[in-house]
């Protein structure tokens, strides 16, 4: 017996001397690693600001700045009335499911760690504060309501920390909006770059193909043949980018932590986030073997 | 199956390319199940062109086609490529994958049906032995002589056990001995049950076998029986 056993089954099609190859797993590396450091931004932006979400959501706090007069009885009253106001408007809010203005023992309490026990505040131009909850599914726009608020309200203000982040978190969504965008064209020019390369291919090996048409193949057997060169190429051009890209993520994480504020250390990638970019790879072959499949389906109809 | 079965049928088929003129027109053809043809007509009469609508390669610019009973107006690409593996064809350039070795081309209509690596490599080297190949099982097509090339071709269309074999021009490139040979390997086919058409350019080969002829002429299609001795005298092919 001769071994023909050991005879590699070699594939009809020459995929692998393409000159092609090359061309492909560079445009893929490089794709894969720009997505995966926009990826990477997208996901901790979204750490932000789910963090500081989470610090706003739930309740705000309103102020109502005392009023000056020389009479304290009537100061007093007119801050009191400002504050009913406030009380009032808030409660029409959409959204506001409990509005609680601080009694004076609270407010004593509050305070007292910055004035002492003995201080009577009653005696001082305090301001009143009002406690706000709000609905977990509520879609507060803040810089909206801190106006509405002072219309009904002159001496009332929203809590401006909070306001500040709200308007963080609006900069935040579209930065994301960009990076996501981004994302989409980078794997979209992944897809070009496939579909391009693969329908050269099929023209190349037009005589091949006609072949293996004669012979009785469908194109699905052509196609299998496309979806396995492509979707080994696109997850080494994964993993090449990756490999260039992770080192890359750790640097500019680095760079942010010595941002100062804290606000960036709220940005963190999560064991589920680093899950999502270092799968990057396969992402990147189901993109190539689905372009190229669709693309030798598409261009084979209109051929023998 | 009955045994008056029509292989292949046209009726009024026209073949043009592009703009051009019809090379072919108003073609009217029964293949009955088992029959055995010679195709014959001028250079330019239009052989290649009928085969390769017999083979499925091409469509007609207009008229009806039926193969193995589909009529090929409402077949689909994959039922198609189900019709083509019941049909051999031997290319008058032999067309095989150069890049490929002999083995692998011959295993090339078992590999697209999907059959198991184990009962290809049985057939392909059983065969390859039987037209003499066996020395040259794994050369790259490439490297082997045209007769050695004509072999795998010829190998490949018979592989599958095809009901329908195809020949264009197979004894062209070969000298008389090798051209007997392979025109009783086509004989024995056609006794196991393959209906064979074969387009030749060669007197000796259709005056050798008694078989009836499909000929091209003027565009358009006569059909000869080797009784009608008069054409076989009377017509230079
Ligand atoms: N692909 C093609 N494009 C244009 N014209 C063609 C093509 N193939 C064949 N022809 C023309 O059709 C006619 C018949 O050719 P062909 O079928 O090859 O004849 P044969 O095989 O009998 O020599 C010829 O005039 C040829 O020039
Ligand atoms: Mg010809």
């Amino acid at each position: 017996m001769s071994n023909t056993s050991y005879i590699s089954r070699k594939q009809e099609l020459p995929l692998k001397s393409e000159n092609t190859s090359l061309f492909l797993q560079i445009i893929i590396s490089i794709a894969v690693f720009i997505f995966a450091i926009t990826l990477s931004g997208v996901l901790s932006i979204d750490s932000m600001i789910s963090n500081w979400n989470k610090s706003i959501l739930g309740s705000i706090t309103v102020q109502i700045i005392p009023v000056n007069n020389t009479n304290k009885e009537k100061a007093l009253a007119e801050t009191m009335a400002y504050q009913e106001k406030a009380v009032e408007f808030l409660k029409s809010v959409n959204g506001v499911t409990k509005v609680t203005p601080l009694s004076d023992e609270q407010l004593d309490e509050l305070l007292s760690p910055w004035l002492g026990d003995d201080v009577d505040i009653s005696d001082l131009p305090t301001p009143r504060i009002i406690d706000v909850k709000i609905s977990p599914d509520a879609n507060i726009d803040f810089a909206q309501l801190s106006m509405d608020l002072a219309q009904a309200s002159p001496q009332a203000t929203l809590d401006s920390h909070k306001l500040w982040l709200n308007k963080l978190i609006s900069f935040a969504d579209g930065i994301n909006l960009i990076a996501s965008t981004v994302l989409l064209l980078v794997a979209a020019i992944t897809s070009g770059a496939i579909f391009y390369t693969t329908q050269m291919s099929l023209g190349l090996h037009h005589n091949i193909i006609e072949i293996l048409h004669i012979v009785g193949a469908k194109d699905a057997y052509i196609a299998q043949q496309y979806t396995k060169r492509m979707g080994f190429l696109g997850f080494l051009g994964g993993v090449i980018g990756l490999f260039f890209a992770v080192p890359a993520i750790f640097f500019i994480g680095n760079l942010a932590l010595k941002i100062e504020g804290g606000i960036i250390s709220d940005a963190s990638l999560g064991f589920g986030d680093w899950t999502i970019i270092l799968s990057l790879p396969f992402f990147a072959m189901f993109i190539s073997m689905l372009t190229a499949y669709y693309t030798v389906k598409q261009t084979l109809k209109k051929m023998l | 199956m009955t045994n008056n079965k029509n292989i292949i049928e046209m009726n009024n088929v026209g073949i043009r390319y592009g703009q051009g003129p019809e090379i072919l027109s108003d073609i009217k053809l029964s293949l009955p199940q088992g029959s055995f043809y010679f195709l014959t007509g001028q250079s330019g009469a239009g052989k290649t062109s009928l085969l390769s609508l017999m083979y499925l390669a091409q469509k007609p610019s207009r008229g009806q086609i039926s193969v193995f009973d589909h009529n090929l107006n409402f077949t689909n690409r994959d039922q198609l490529a189900s019709l083509r593996r019941r049909i051999g064809v031997v290319f008058q350039d032999f067309r095989l994958l150069e890049h490929l070795s002999a083995y692998d081309n011959v295993a090339l209509p078992l590999r697209v049906g999907g059959m198991d690596e184990r009962e290809i490599k049985k057939r392909v080297t059983e065969l390859l032995t039987w037209v003499e190949l066996d020395s040259h099982m794994f050369d790259k097509a490439s490297t082997l002589s045209g007769g050695e090339k004509q072999r795998v071709a010829i190998a490949r269309a018979v592989i599958n056990r095809p009901d329908l074999l195809l020949a264009d021009e197979p004894t062209g490139n070969v000298d008389n001995i090798i051209a007997g040979k392979l025109m009783k390997l086509f004989v024995e086919l056609n006794k196991l049950g393959t209906t064979v058409v074969i387009a030749t350019h060669s007197d000796k080969i259709i005056n050798d076998f008694k078989y009836p002829r499909l000929h091209l002429q003027n565009r358009g299609l006569h059909i000869y029986y080797p009784s009608d001795t008069s054409m076989f005298g009377g017509l230079n092919v």
